[in-house]
Formats: structure tokens, C-alpha cells, sequence
């Protein structure tokens, strides 16, 4: 009697077990779309017998757990923040590179018809129509370079805002994370609802690491630890420790417990802005300045040392409002000179002590379109060319490193799959499995009832 | 290995997107014309494009430069052989005042005569282009010779310094002569007091200084045909130029198409390429999500 009531207790066990199966299965198929999911997978074991008279006690389901591999995971995580921080730089430069024109409409196309005002001055000194010609020209050209200053300037507030955004992003991200170790530590290891906390976290911190470089430390009881750059704490345990921004410089660094660490966050979204506008934008202003500031200058040293309408000299063209130290911030402050802006009569096209109606300086000047005046080795387009060349070559760069570690980053989003995904094929056998398990061991447990029912019979 | 069903999600979009990117770049390439949209598309042809942008912009201001002054000098050379045909007029003139035999009347006749030759020089040396006087140097905006009411004519007052404009990076043409070169050189005093002493010998019936006077004529006529020599020269190598000009013009759009421009034949070739394969990876997508273990279970 007691061993057919062990058979019936562990039919019993053993349909409570497949029911577990398919449980799981069920949960697999309906998450087979939830971002972070990780397959859930059931561990049976045979109970062993009491006694050596029994055959066994039947199955238990002993576990349930995630198919994580946590060297995949830590791979995704360093990968990441690569693949992000050129996506964002390559979508800060995308914008830069448009504003900065198609090459014959731009500075270049400015540049041009500046010279070939003075060239038509040349050929004219005395008609007023040349003179106007090259005013008009000029105003061209100094408001193409201030256009193109506040254009740079924009993209690097707009980045500067971007950094300040993806900041607070790292804290909320933080948040979250520090609330999940917290339900962990609370719950418990055993606790089933770990695993879908893990997955939420596993989410979470893939959304940190392409925000930031991020180091990831498992704890003991399921969470984890977060640090950024040199080691700096983010999330130890359910403390979320936040990250600041303050102004530094004109723009916003980012601090951790009082210390900057802007220079330490190297990769990820955030890194990638912060190098676009800390090193490349600047570069290119820096490039635009001294290509203006060249262009005033050779400009004002022939023009000053010119002959105006007037019979005057010693007048600049060019002007740099507000006043400017070396070429900083020429492109941005380069405007004709109000006084000769307002009397075309005293652009200079005659040369150095020469007569009104001479030309020599309207000729010097449209010759510098050809001089080498850039140390000594290029022209002004040559200049504005290399500009234009160094913005498509850190485009291009970005675009093609974004797209070399997108692809590392699908092989090994494929190779978690591998482990985590989900396959609709493998649920559907494992679904007729435990099916079918089930239905063996219901007719198992109607046999041994019959078998009882049969027994009680006898005693009846 | 274990095929997942985001695996196969995210092979088939990625797969879509690359197709449709691809398809997309010819599209706008064979529509444009254009093969750089921006400067990450071809960073050294965009260079290059630039470059080439600033040699065209600097071949066509040549080349209204040189049209500019191929009109100056048409100009210049049409009043040059005015003035050689003045000169010859004056030596007639001059020449018919001369001898004993000439009466008062025919005197007074040529010096009328020789008075309006005089002053016709005056007004050729006068002569304007675009506002500018063309034999006044440098200072073209000063007449190089005035003159009030019909008292003597003024001394030169444009500059001896010649203007010239560029044609070309290393060629300049001259532009505003010297007026002094031509209507003194290296005489003691120029053309027009020469004028009047000769009208006055005609009017005097002195030889001597009718003599002197078509020497004179004949120093300037010597000038002026040396000038004209010159200008032929420079209209001659202007013309050389322009048609030097269109050939750079020529070359340098080449370039620049090459740089630029669209390969169509390249580009529909791969636009076909890339719809064929776009339609393909759409099949592919299609096939495979249309295959699963449930279908069969049911």
C-alpha cells in the first residue's frame, strides 16, 4: 500500500514537474520579444528511493535559471560603449560637414568672388561700380566666415547640451540599477523573481554602457557594481551614486563626488561627444580663425599701404569686432571696416604712393587668390580645402569605425543569442516534450489509482 | 548552434537596411548626377573639387580680364592709327606751306588746317575707356592733357608709370600707356608746342621752323607706329590667350566632372545591382520568417 501511494505521490511530483516545463516554455515563447530576456531553463532531478526497495521517488524540478553567459555579457559591454562613442561622433560630424557647404558655395565661392571684385577693380580703378562691387563682395565673404563660425559654435553648443543630457541619462540609468540591487539584496537569491530583475538589469546596464565606458562587478547576492573612468563609483550595491555637470571653460564637465572626470570618459556616447566638441570642433575653429585672420590680414597689409579714391592711405578693409587677441575668434568678429564700408571711394586700388587711377593694389590684392600666403605653402581656398578635408576624413573615420564595431557588436549580440535567445523551434519541441511527459505521467498516475482502486476492491 | 528568433529578426532588418542603403546611394546619385553629396563621401575628391572650383573661378575672371582688355586695346590701337593718320595729314599740310612761292592766303590756310589736326591729337590723347584715359598712365583718372578755351594746350599731367592688368597668373597686359612716351619721347618739348611753333612758321612763312616742325612729325609718327607695333602685339597674344583660356576652362571642368559627376553608367549598374539585391533580401526575410516548428504542430 505504501509504495503504490510513494508511485501515486511521485506521478504526482512528476506532472507537477512537466507542468513546470511548460510553464517555462510558456514563459520563453511569451518573452520571445522582451528586450534583455534570457531563456529560462529548468533543471530536473530523480528523488531517490528511501529504500532499497523502491525503484525511485520519481522527478523534481531542482532549479530554474537563466541561459546567461556572463563572458558574453562583459564582452557586449566593452564593445558597446566603442560602437557608441563613433556613432556619436559620427553624427556630430554628419551636421558639421553639411554646414559646411558643397565645395563652390561656400567660403571657397566667397574667397572667389572677393578676388575677382578686385580683379574688376583692376581693370576699372575709377568706376564706382567696381569700388561697391568690392564692398559688397567683402561683406560676403566677412559674413560667410562669421555664418560659418556661429555654425561650429552651434554644434558645439548643441554637443556641449547633449553631454548635459547624456548625464543625466547615467543618473537615472544609475537609479534604476542601485533600485533593482536593492529588490535583489531584499528578495533574496532563491527567490524566483531574481531572474527577471537580472534581465531588467542586464537592460539597464546596456543602455549605461552605451552612454558611458563602464565597469561592471557581479556581487554575490545577483546584483552589481558600476564604476566609470579611473574607477569611479556609480552604483555600489543600491547606492547610485550621481554624476554632475558644471560649467568649466564655457562647457560642462562632468564631476564624480566633487572630482572632474570629463577627461577619463573616453568611450561610450558621452565620450564621443565630448571629444567631438573638447578636440575636433575646436580644431576646426581654430583652422577657421586662422584662415580668416589670414585672409584680413594679407588683405589690410596691401589695402593699408593702398591709395583710396580719396587720395588716402593707411586704411584697413577688414576690421575684427570685437577686437580679437592672435586669431582667436577671427572668423566670428571679421566685418569691413564701418569707415571704409561707408564710402566705397576709399577702397584702395592704387598702389603705395602711386596716383588715383592707378591699380597696383587692386591687382596685389586680387593676386593673392593664387599666393601661397599660408606658410608659405598654401592659398586661402588650399586652406579652407584642407578644413573641409580634415571634417570629411573624422566623418568618414567615424562612420566606417561606427560600422566595423556595429558589426562586432551584431556577432556578439549573435553569440548571446546563442545562449539566451530565444528559439520558437526548440520551444515547440520542448513544448511537445513536456506535453507528452505530462501525458505519460497522468496515465501512470490513472494506472496506479486503477491499481489501488483494484486493491481496495480485494478489501471490499 | 542555437538560431534565435531576434537573430533572425535583427539578421533580416539589418540585412534590409545595408539593401536599401546601398539602393538608396545609387538612387541619389543617378538623380543628382553628383557622386559626393558631402565631404565624407570622397574627402580627397572634395579636396580636389575645391581646388578645381577656385581654377575655374580664376579662369573665367582671366578670361573677362583679357575680353576686358582686348576691348581696351582695340580701343587704344583705333586711336593710334588716328593719330598716324593726323601725323600724315600735318606733314601735307606742312609741307604744302612751304616754299616762297605760297601766298598769305594759302599760308593762313595751312595753319588753320594744322590747327585742327593739333587739336584732334589733343582730343586722341584724351581719349577714355570705361571712365579711365588710356594715355595717362598710372593716374588714369587725370586727362593727360588740358586745355581752356583755345588757349595752349596743358603739359602732361597723367603719370610716366604704365598700368597693366593680369591676364593670367604670370602675364599682365598693359592697359594706360605713358601719353608723354608718345607725344614727346625724348624731345626736348612734346607734340603740341611743336603744333604751335609749326603753325606759327607756316603762318610766318619760315622755312626753317616748318622744316623743324615736320621733323617733329616725323619723330612722333616714328612713336606712335612704335606703340601701335606693340599694342598689335598685345591684342595678337591676347587673342592667343583667350583661346589658351578655354582650353584650361575646358580641362579644368573635365576634372572637376571627374571629381564630382556621376559615373551613370557605374551608378544605374549598381542601382540595378542594389534593387536586385534589396528584392532579394526581401524574399530571403520572408522565406525565413514564415518557417517555424509551431507551423507544423498544429
Amino acid at each position: 500500500m505504501s509504495s503504490l501511494f510513494s508511485s501515486l505521490t511521485a506521478a504526482a511530483r512528476a506532472l507537477d514537474a512537466q507542468r513546470f516545463g511548460l510553464d517555462a516554455t510558456g514563459q520563453n515563447i511569451a518573452n520571445v520579444n522582451t528586450p534583455g530576456y534570457t531563456r529560462r531553463v529548468i533543471d530536473m532531478a530523480a528523488v531517490p528511493p528511501e529504500s532499497n526497495r523502491t525503484a525511485g521517488r520519481g522527478v523534481d524540478v531542482v532549479a530554474i535559471r537563466s541561459a546567461r553567459d556572463l563572458m558574453i555579457e562583459r564582452r557586449l559591454q566593452q564593445e558597446v560603449p566603442a560602437e557608441r562613442r563613433e556613432a556619436a561622433l559620427a553624427d556630430v560630424l554628419g551636421v558639421v560637414e553639411v554646414a559646411l557647404g558643397k565645395p563652390g558655395e561656400s567660403i571657397d565661392a566667397a574667397l572667389d568672388r572677393f578676388f575677382d571684385a578686385f580683379s574688376n577693380l583692376s581693370q576699372s580703378p575709377s568706376s564706382s561700380v567696381a569700388r561697391q562691387e568690392v564692398l559688397l563682395q567683402a561683406e560676403s565673404l566677412a559674413d560667410t566666415f562669421r555664418d560659418m563660425a556661429e555654425r561650429i559654435a552651434v554644434s558645439q553648443r548643441d554637443t556641449d547640451a547633449q553631454v548635459v543630457s547624456a548625464a543625466q541619462d547615467i543618473n537615472g540609468l544609475a537609479s534604476q540599477i542601485a533600485r533593482i540591487n536593492e529588490t535583489i539584496a531584499r528578495t533574496g537569491e532563491s527567490a524566483g523573481g531574481i531572474l527577471s530583475l537580472q534581465d531588467e538589469q542586464s537592460v539597464l546596464v546596456r543602455q549605461l554602457s552605451e552612454i558611458v565606458d563602464i565597469d561592471v562587478l557581479q556581487r554575490a547576492d545577483g546584483g552589481v557594481d558600476i564604476t566609470i573612468g579611473n574607477g569611479r563609483a556609480l552604483v555600489i550595491g543600491e547606492n547610485g551614486y550621481q554624476v554632475q555637470t558644471s560649467v568649466v571653460a564655457g562647457v560642462n564637465h562632468v564631476f564624480s563626488a566633487g572630482v572632474d572626470v570629463t577627461s577619463e570618459l573616453s568611450a561610450g556616447k558621452i565620450g564621443g561627444l565630448v571629444y567631438a566638441r573638447d578636440v575636433l570642433l575646436p580644431g576646426y575653429q581654430t583652422s577657421l580663425d586662422s584662415l580668416a585672420y589670414e585672409v584680413a590680414n594679407n588683405v589690410n597689409t596691401l589695402h593699408a599701404a593702398g591709395v583710396g579714391g580719396d587720395g588716402g592711405t593707411g586704411r584697413n578693409l577688414f576690421t575684427f569686432t570685437p577686437a580679437i587677441v592672435g586669431s582667436a575668434g577671427a572668423a566670428g568678429a571679421i566685418a569691413v571696416n564701418p569707415l571704409v564700408a561707408a564710402d566705397g571711394n576709399l577702397v584702395a586700388a592704387a598702389g603705395p604712393g602711386a596716383p588715383v587711377g592707378d591699380n597696383s593694389t587692386a591687382r596685389d590684392i586680387a593676386a593673392l587668390r593664387q599666393a601661397k600666403v599660408i606658410g608659405g605653402t598654401a592659398t586661402f581656398n588650399d586652406a579652407w580645402g584642407q578644413l573641409v578635408y580634415r571634417v570629411g576624413r573624422d566623418s568618414q573615420s567615424a562612420q566606417n569605425e561606427q560600422h566595423g564595431r556595429a558589426e562586432i557588436v551584431t556577432q556578439v549580440d549573435a553569440l548571446r543569442d546563442q545562449v539566451s535567445g530565444i528559439s520558437l523551434d526548440e520551444e515547440a519541441v520542448n513544448l511537445v516534450k513536456y506535453q507528452k511527459a505530462y501525458e505519460a505521467n497522468a496515465r501512470f498516475f490513472r494506472a496506479i489509482d486503477s491499481t489501488l482502486d483494484t486493491l481496495l476492491g480485494i478489501l471490499r | 548552434m542555437r538560431v534565435t528568433f531576434n537573430a533572425q529578426n535583427r539578421n533580416s532588418t539589418a540585412g534590409l537596411e545595408d539593401s536599401a542603403t546601398r539602393l538608396m546611394e545609387f538612387q541619389r546619385q543617378v538623380s543628382t548626377g553628383k557622386r559626393i553629396e558631402k565631404p565624407s563621401d570622397d574627402p580627397s575628391a572634395t579636396l580636389g573639387s575645391i581646388g578645381e572650383h577656385t581654377e575655374t573661378a580664376a579662369i573665367d575672371q582671366y578670361a573677362r580680364a583679357t575680353d576686358s582688355v582686348a576691348s581696351r586695346l582695340s580701343v587704344i590701337d583705333t586711336v593710334l592709327s588716328d593719330l598716324i593718320m593726323q601725323i600724315e595729314r600735318g606733314q601735307v599740310s606742312a609741307a604744302s606751306a612751304r616754299g616762297s612761292m605760297k601766298t598769305h592766303l594759302q599760308r593762313d590756310a595751312a595753319a588753320t588746317d594744322l590747327e585742327g589736326i593739333r587739336d584732334t591729337i589733343f582730343s586722341d590723347m584724351n581719349t577714355a575707356f570705361n571712365g579711365t584715359y588710356v594715355f595717362s598712365g598710372s593716374a588714369s583718372t587725370v586727362a593727360p592733357y588740358t586745355r581752356v578755351g583755345s588757349g595752349p594746350i596743358s603739359a602732361y599731367a597723367g603719370s610716366t608709370s604704365e598700368m597693366v592688368v593680369d591676364i593670367d597668373q604670370q602675364r599682365a597686359v598693359k592697359i594706360a600707356f605713358n601719353g608723354q612716351l608718345v607725344t614727346q619721347g625724348t624731345d626736348p618739348q612734346d607734340i603740341f608746342v611743336e603744333f604751335d611753333n609749326l603753325i606759327a612758321a607756316v603762318r610766318a612763312g619760315n622755312d626753317a621752323g616748318i622744316d623743324a616742325g615736320m621733323s617733329a612729325l616725323e619723330r612722333m609718327f616714328d612713336r606712335v607706329s612704335t606703340s601701335q607695333g606693340r599694342v598689335g602685339a598685345d591684342l595678337r597674344t591676347v587673342d592667343e590667350h583667350k583661346v589658351r583660356l578655354s582650353e584650361l576652362r575646358r580641362a579644368s571642368t573635365k576634372r572637376l566632372s571627374a571629381l564630382e559627376d556621376t559615373n551613370m553608367a557605374e551608378a544605374i549598374t549598381g542601382m540595378a545591382q542594389a534593387d536586385a539585391a534589396y528584392r532579394a533580401a526581401l524574399g530571403a526575410v520572408n522565406t525565413v520568417t514564415r518557417m517555424s516548428l509551431m507551423d507544423y504542430l498544429r
